[in-house]
Order: C-alpha cells, then sequence, then structure tokens
C-alpha cells in the first residue's frame, strides 16, 4: 500500500465518521433537507415550469391580436408591435428550452413549433395556391412549414427589411393561420403541464410515476441545464461557426439568434434560482444549504457565458465572420458552464437528493 | 472399502458440480456476476433512468469521436426542406418523415397514431408474393416497398392507411381478464392503383440505443444459437436471416430491423433516408420514387443528397449510442419476476448475456458482457401477430426476437407503452400476451401464473 493510499483513508475516515455524526445527531436538519426538496420541486414544477408555459400561451395570444390588427390596419407601427410581440413569446420559449423534458417531448411539440429551417419553395407553393388558408391547414401542413419560423419569415422578409404595406392578402391570411395554430400549440403544452405532469414532478418519489425519486427529478433538471448548453455551444453556435455559412443560422430573419441563445442561457438560472416570474426556491437552496463553493461556482461560469454571448455585438450571422474570437469565446465559456453543470451539479444532486 | 467409498463420494461430488455448472449455463448468469447485471450495456451503460435515458454517448470515447458523434446527432434531427434549398435540400418527392428524430423520438420507440391521425412514426412495408433477385420481397409496381404516406407540396402522396382495433376480453387462469386489440389496416386515398395480392406489414420505429454493441456480436456467437429446425426438440427454433448486403454485394446474416432484414448499421440508416425521408446516398443513390409520376428528373442533380461522410457521422452516431443501466435489480419482486422469466421459458429467445466480439476500429464495444434480451434470430409467432410477409428468409409468421434492455424506460422517454412491431400492445403484458407459435408454451405459462407472480413477472421486464 503507498502513502498517498493510506493518506487518503486517514483523510476519509475522519470525514466519514463526521458525516455519520452529523446524520445521527442532527435529524432535524434531516427533516429540513426533506422538507426543502419538496419545497423545490413544488416550486421549480409550478412557478418556473408550469409557469413559464402559461406565460407562453398568455404572450402567443397577445401576438395573436397584434396579428389581427396589423391584418386590418397594416401600418409599420402595427408590424412593429406584431414583431415585439413574436420575439416576447421567443423570450418565453427560449428560457424553457433549459427544461426540455416532459409533453413538450413526449408530445412532439418542439418539432411542430420549432423546426428549422423553413421550407421556402413549399411556403411559396402555399402563398401561390388557391388552397384556403385556415388554422386546420395549418395544422396539417409539415413541420418546416409552421411554427415561429415561417411567422417570422412573413414578418420580416426573406432579408428583415419587410413592409406593412408589402404584406399580401395571402401572406395575411397564413400569417393569421399559423400564429393561432401557435396559439393551439401553446395551450396544448399549457394543458398538460397544468393537468398533471406539474404534479408528476412536484410529487417525485411521493407517487409520482414519471419520477420514483426525488433524486430522478433532480438529474432531470440537471440534464435539462446541462443539455441546453451542449445544445447552444456544439450546435446552434459552432455549426454555422465551424462551416462559415451564415445560411445555417437558426432566425436569420429577425436576426434573432443572439437574443435566442442568451436566453436559452438564462433559462439555466430560472430554474437553478427557482426564478422565473417570481422568486421562490430553486436548486439553488439544495446547493448552497451543503456547497457554498459550488455555487459560486455555477453562478461565476453562467455570469461569464451571458458576458461572454452579450460582448458579441454583431447579429450572429456576421460575428461568424467579423467577430470569430467573441463567438469562440461563448462557446467556450457555454462549455464550461455545461462541465460544470454535468460534471459537479450533477454528482452533487445524485448524493444529496436521494 | 473405506477407499472405494470415498472415491465414489468424489465421483458423486464431480458429477453434482458439473451439474450445477451445467445449470448455470442455461441460467440468467447475471446470477452469477450479480455486478454485471446492471450493466445492461456493458461497459458502455448509461446511468439515467430520465426523458434522456436513450441519447447518451458511450463514456469512454475520445475527443474526435465525440465530435463525430456530435455531427451525428445533429444530423440525425435535421430537419430535411425541399430542394433548392441553403440547408438540408432533398426532402423527398414521396417520404414518411422529414428527419431521422422525428420517427425515432428520443431515440426511441415510435407511437402509434390515434383514431384518424396519419401514422407520423411507423411505416407500412409493402410487396407482391415472390423473390426477387437477391431473394428480397418483390416491390409493387407504382409503389415500390413501403407507403410513403407523405409528398412535396403539389405531388400526390401514395397514400395512408386507416388503423381500427377490435377488441377482445380473455382470462387469465385465474379469472382475472385481460384485452387484446388486434389492428386493421386499410388503404386510404391512394393515388394509383394498388394490386390485389399486395402483402403489408407494419413496422414501428423501434429504439436506435446499443445497436453498435448488437453489430459487434459476432455472426459466430448469434448462429450457435441457432436451431432452424429444432433439432433438440424444445420447440423454438432460432432461424438466422440471410439478407442482402449492398456494399459487399452478398448474402450476409440479417441482424437489424423488425424482420431482421438489415445487415449493417450502415445499411441500416442509409436505406431509412432513402425510402423514408427521400434522401439519396452512395448506398441507394435512386430516389425510391423514380419510374414513378411524383419522380422529378433534375438534370443538374448529379450527387447524393447526404455526402457519404455525414451518412457515416449518422452511422456513428448510432453506433455509439449506449444502453441505459437497470433501475432496479435486488428487488424482491424484480428477483422473483428473474425466476419466472426463466421457468416460463421467456430466456430461450430474449437471452439475457451476449458477448460481443473483438473490433479493432472500435475497441468500446469490443469484448463486452451485454444484456439485451434477445437472441437476434427468428422465431415463429403465431397467427395472432404474423404480418404474412415474407422479408428474405424471414417466414409471414416470423419475427425477430426484439431486445428487452431499457424497455421500462419507454413510458419516461416516449410517453406510451405501446410495445411490439405495430404497437398493438398497450402495455407489456398485453405484449407477452400476444405471443404465440414457438412463444406459446411461454405464454401459457403466463396465462397460469397467479396475479402476484404476473406482476412480479411485469416487474422485472419494466427494470430492464
Amino acid at each position: 500500500m503507498n502513502t498517498s493510499i493510506k493518506r487518503s483513508i486517514a483523510l476519509v475516515l475522519p470525514v466519514t465518521l463526521l458525516a455519520l455524526s452529523c446524520s445521527k445527531n442532527d435529524p432535524v436538519n434531516n427533516a429540513d433537507n426533506a422538507t426543502l426538496k419538496t419545497e423545490v420541486l413544488a416550486n421549480i414544477s409550478a412557478n418556473v415550469c408550469a409557469a413559464s408555459y402559461d406565460d407562453m400561451y398568455a404572450k402567443t395570444q397577445e401576438l395573436q391580436a397584434a396579428v389581427t390588427t396589423l391584418n386590418t390596419t397594416p401600418t409599420d407601427a402595427n408590424l412593429a408591435t406584431a414583431r415585439t410581440k413574436w420575439k416576447a413569446i421567443r423570450t418565453t420559449w427560449e428560457q424553457s428550452e433549459a427544461w426540455l423534458f416532459g409533453p413538450v417531448e413526449s408530445g412532439n411539440i418542439d418539432p411542430r413549433i420549432d423546426t428549422w429551417p423553413v421550407d421556402f419553395n413549399a411556403l411559396e407553393t402555399i402563398l401561390n395556391s388557391s388552397d384556403v388558408l385556415n388554422e386546420a391547414y395549418v395544422d396539417g401542413l409539415d413541420d418546416a412549414l409552421k411554427g415561429f419560423h415561417p411567422i417570422e419569415y412573413i414578418l420580416w422578409g426573406q432579408n428583415g427589411t419587410k413592409t406593412a404595406a408589402q404584406l399580401k392578402p395571402r401572406e395575411k391570411d397564413f400569417l393569421a393561420a399559423l400564429t393561432q395554430n401557435l396559439v393551439k400549440l401553446s395551450k396544448e403544452v399549457k394543458d398538460s403541464w397544468t393537468n398533471g405532469y406539474k404534479d408528476q414532478l412536484a410529487n417525485a418519489g411521493k407517487g409520482s410515476s414519471e419520477f420514483t425519486t426525488q433524486q430522478a427529478a433532480f438529474v432531470q433538471i440537471a440534464d435539462g441545464m446541462a443539455g441546453i448548453c451542449g445544445e447552444v455551444a456544439d450546435s446552434k453556435l459552432k455549426e454555422p461557426f465551424d462551416q462559415q455559412d451564415p445560411n445555417l443560422e437558426e432566425s436569420p430573419f429577425a436576426k434573432n439568434s443572439i437574443t435566442d441563445f442568451t436566453n436559452n442561457i438564462k433559462g439555466i438560472m430560472a430554474i437553478y434560482q427557482g426564478n422565473f416570474a417570481a422568486d421562490g426556491k430553486g436548486v439553488e437552496d439544495v446547493v448552497r444549504a451543503n456547497n457554498l463553493s459550488l455555487d459560486a461556482e455555477i453562478k461565476s461560469k453562467h455570469a461569464a457565458a451571458i458576458a461572454a454571448l452579450d460582448a458579441i455585438d454583431k447579429p450572429f450571422g456576421e460575428a461568424i465572420i467579423s467577430e470569430q474570437s467573441k463567438v469562440q469565446n461563448a462557446m467556450n465559456k457555454i462549455t464550461e458552464l455545461a462541465e460544470v453543470l454535468d460534471g459537479k451539479l450533477k454528482p452533487f444532486l445524485v448524493q444529496y437528493t436521494k | 472399502m473405506r477407499k472405494t467409498t470415498i472415491a465414489v463420494l468424489f465421483i458423486l461430488a464431480t458429477m453434482v458440480a458439473l451439474q450445477v455448472a451445467c445449470r448455470k449455463a442455461d441460467s440468467i448468469s447475471p446470477d452469477d456476476n450479480p455486478d454485471s447485471e446492471w450493466l445492461s450495456g456493458g461497459s458502455q451503460t448509461a446511468f439515467d433512468q430520465g426523458g434522456g435515458a436513450f441519447s447518451h454517448a458511450f463514456a469512454s470515447l475520445p475527443a474526435n469521436l465525440v465530435r463525430i458523434h456530435e455531427i451525428g446527432d445533429g444530423q440525425f434531427n435535421a430537419t430535411f426542406v425541399s430542394a433548392p434549398a441553403p440547408l438540408n435540400p432533398g426532402l423527398g418527392p414521396v417520404f414518411n418523415n422529414v428527419s431521422c428524430g422525428s420517427c425515432h423520438v428520443a431515440d426511441g420507440r415510435g407511437k402509434v397514431p390515434g383514431v384518424g391521425e396519419s401514422a407520423a412514426n411507423m411505416l407500412f412495408r409493402l410487396s407482391i408474393p415472390g423473390e426477387g433477385e437477391h431473394g428480397n420481397p418483390v416491390p409493387v409496381p407504382g409503389y415500390g416497398d413501403q407507403l410513403q404516406s407523405r409528398a412535396l407540396l403539389g405531388k400526390p402522396r401514395e397514400g395512408d392507411i386507416a388503423i381500427t382495433y377490435t377488441e377482445t376480453t380473455y382470462h387469465f387462469a385465474d379469472g382475472a381478464t385481460y384485452k387484446l386489440r388486434a389492428p386493421t389496416y386499410t388503404f386510404t386515398a391512394l393515388y394509383t392503383t394498388m394490386p390485389g395480392n399486395v402483402m403489408l406489414s407494419p413496422r414501428v420505429a423501434a429504439p436506435i440505443f446499443g445497436l453498435g454493441l448488437l453489430e459487434a456480436i459476432s455472426d459466430n456467437t448469434i448462429l450457435a444459437n441457432a436451431d432452424a429446425d429444432d433439432k433438440d426438440g424444445d420447440g423454438i427454433s432460432g432461424k438466422p436471416n440471410m439478407v442482402w448486403d449492398v456494399l459487399k454485394s452478398q448474402k450476409v446474416l440479417g441482424r437489424f430491423g423488425w424482420k431482421a432484414n438489415q445487415p449493417t448499421l450502415l445499411q441500416q440508416v442509409a436505406a431509412a433516408y432513402n425510402g423514408d425521408i427521400g434522401i439519396t446516398n452512395f448506398l441507394f443513390p435512386k430516389e425510391s420514387s423514380e419510374g414513378q409520376t411524383q419522380f422529378d428528373s433534375d438534370p443538374n442533380s448529379k450527387s447524393y443528397e447526404l455526402t457519404d461522410s455525414l451518412l457515416h457521422s449518422v452511422q456513428f452516431y448510432v453506433r455509439s449510442l449506449a444502453v441505459p443501466a437497470r433501475r432496479i435489480a435486488t428487488d424482491a419482486k424484480v428477483v422473483e419476476g428473474k425466476g419466472l422469466f426463466k421457468s416460463a421459458g421467456c430466456i430461450k429467445c430474449h437471452k439475457a448475456d451476449m458477448r460481443t466480439g473483438v473490433d479493432v476500429s472500435l475497441p468500446q464495444v469490443s469484448n463486452q458482457l451485454i444484456h439485451p434480451f434477445t437472441d437476434l434470430l427468428l422465431h415463429d409467432m403465431g397467427a395472432g401477430l404474423a404480418d404474412n410477409r415474407p422479408d428474405f428468409l424471414a417466414t409471414g409468421t416470423e419475427w425477430r426476437t426484439a431486445p428487452l434492455w431499457g424497455i421500462g424506460l419507454t413510458q419516461k422517454v416516449n410517453g406510451h407503452t405501446n410495445f411490439l412491431h405495430d404497437g398493438r400492445a398497450r402495455n407489456l403484458m398485453e405484449a407477452i400476451m400476444w405471443h404465440g407459435g414457438e412463444a406459446l408454451s411461454a405464454k401459457n405459462k403466463v396465462n397460469n401464473m397467479s396475479k402476484s407472480e404476473r406482476d412480479a413477472l411485469v416487474a422485472f421486464v419494466e427494470s430492464l
């Protein structure tokens, strides 16, 4: 036996004894921990996840109202309002991608509202056809012809320079139908969380069939947080960057990509702190009860990732060509955040939420 | 005298020991090695029981292969659109879906459509009687070998299928009831005449994790379990399918797909791109619609719609997806269920243990003790499950033993519990009770089990 092993045993033993003595002498602390975990899951399920889908549904209705106004009174001011409303839904949706599990995934909602790329040829075919453009028609279309991005295309135009006067009657009809479909799908997600999945998550380990232990729920949450980092750093940023191809950018018409990425990363902090619309108990509280330095590390890495994205001041399609070091830095910082979430937070939660 | 007794005792002891050894060989041998029982995918086992359980890369990949896996992941989920387009052009003209991931949702099992819904996560193989030049099913004139239920705007889709179910109530021996629903498939909206002698086989999108490990099992290991003529008289055949390898231009052992009709992951992936999405590639360079009215001959298009490197990245993605670990294995009920799984004879086809061969090109899949719960062979499953459509050597009643690993996570990952090739079973017990043919005796044993035994059996399968 070499010395380093001896040393580590020497270290582990007292630590183990300490841990044992803690848990034996301090049953109150344990009870608190159990209450805390339940409170965290209750708050996250109701006031972060379900609340985000409530919010998104409300905002899709606002977009629908704005589109109705735009269609009857096609002024540039009304067009600007519709664009603002569209961006507002994106803010919520992109944040919610930090908890992309449950009905959105199993109900196949994500591809139906957020498929990229748009099938332009088919879009033109539809606009030039004599098909009746209503919600049922949109619902039957392929994913690449509905959801956020065809709406974005009509509101902004190929180069982002569309004016209200350029909106054709068929485009207006299609815009109204697309928006109505988005409202419907948002309601579907909202309802499946409100009427079931919210309780499944909140009651993890207490009769939930989806999550038989609280640990499973916390691990799912951590996976969602780390997963969106991977999606942003390895896919959304990296693919257009590696290939130096602005055509690969998602959301190019509204030039909203960097905002989308930033909201993806902000969603991580929302679920971590249990603070979507209002502050409540979050994963943070479990971490802070046991490991303040891990909490500080997550927050500093997160702040660095947000700062790195903020530093990119050109639209993403241009930044991959002209601000390469900034884009590379953003990928690095997001990857570092992912490493902490996957390599430290997840094992921590596995250990402390048994 | 005394010496003789000792000698006899010694011989007896040896015989007992040998017998024990024999018995061990046909038991669920993780008993012998409890530590391995959890590790369904050997060293390529992922510890995640959440919604992403089927989507983990092998843990021990070097950075360059991780990158290829990621590129493959991106491509697997890339949505194709009609050409010309700056990104992912080439969809259709006829197709079943727009990306791999839209059928294999979360790398898992497809959902069967509800009443009135179009089949999004399943497809229907078609053929007419006879054998093609490689022993393959004969494509249907005007349709090919699968029904593409979608088409680009302005093109006629080939048609669709309406599914109706007839539900029948049955009784277990103890009087408890269960219901099975038998599907009936009717063609709708056909774009041209369908021959009257067409044969149709529904296929639900299957989970895609662990396939690199199944591919790494040597032919000899699989063939060692084959007993096509049931020479050992145990009622279980185990027939290898021999299918056409397009790259090698020869017949080889089939191991993927519901009827083991694909030999390799590369060919499986390439065929799915071509048939399901309408994306041509070097293995299948012709549009599936060639010769049909939907086909556009584009004189400018000379290259394949999917580059070789992207095709290989998707092949590698599928090849390097880890298998989820079992959640519980030592629970008393699960252990009881494991015993019943064995004593009912399920284990004869749903083999618990397989050892992969050595593959120097990918050490991660080499020489692993895995627990796929399949023998990758064809078995007669009886008239109830028959599609009556031969596929190479697989007859109309034969199906490949489906792997059971990860099956207990279906609800979590895919939000449903539809099982079997056409998703007709609405839970695991229904899937068990649909078994017939060679599995009839196993099914009858389950039929005679008490409720608590049936629950234990299901608990075991759910733990996989």
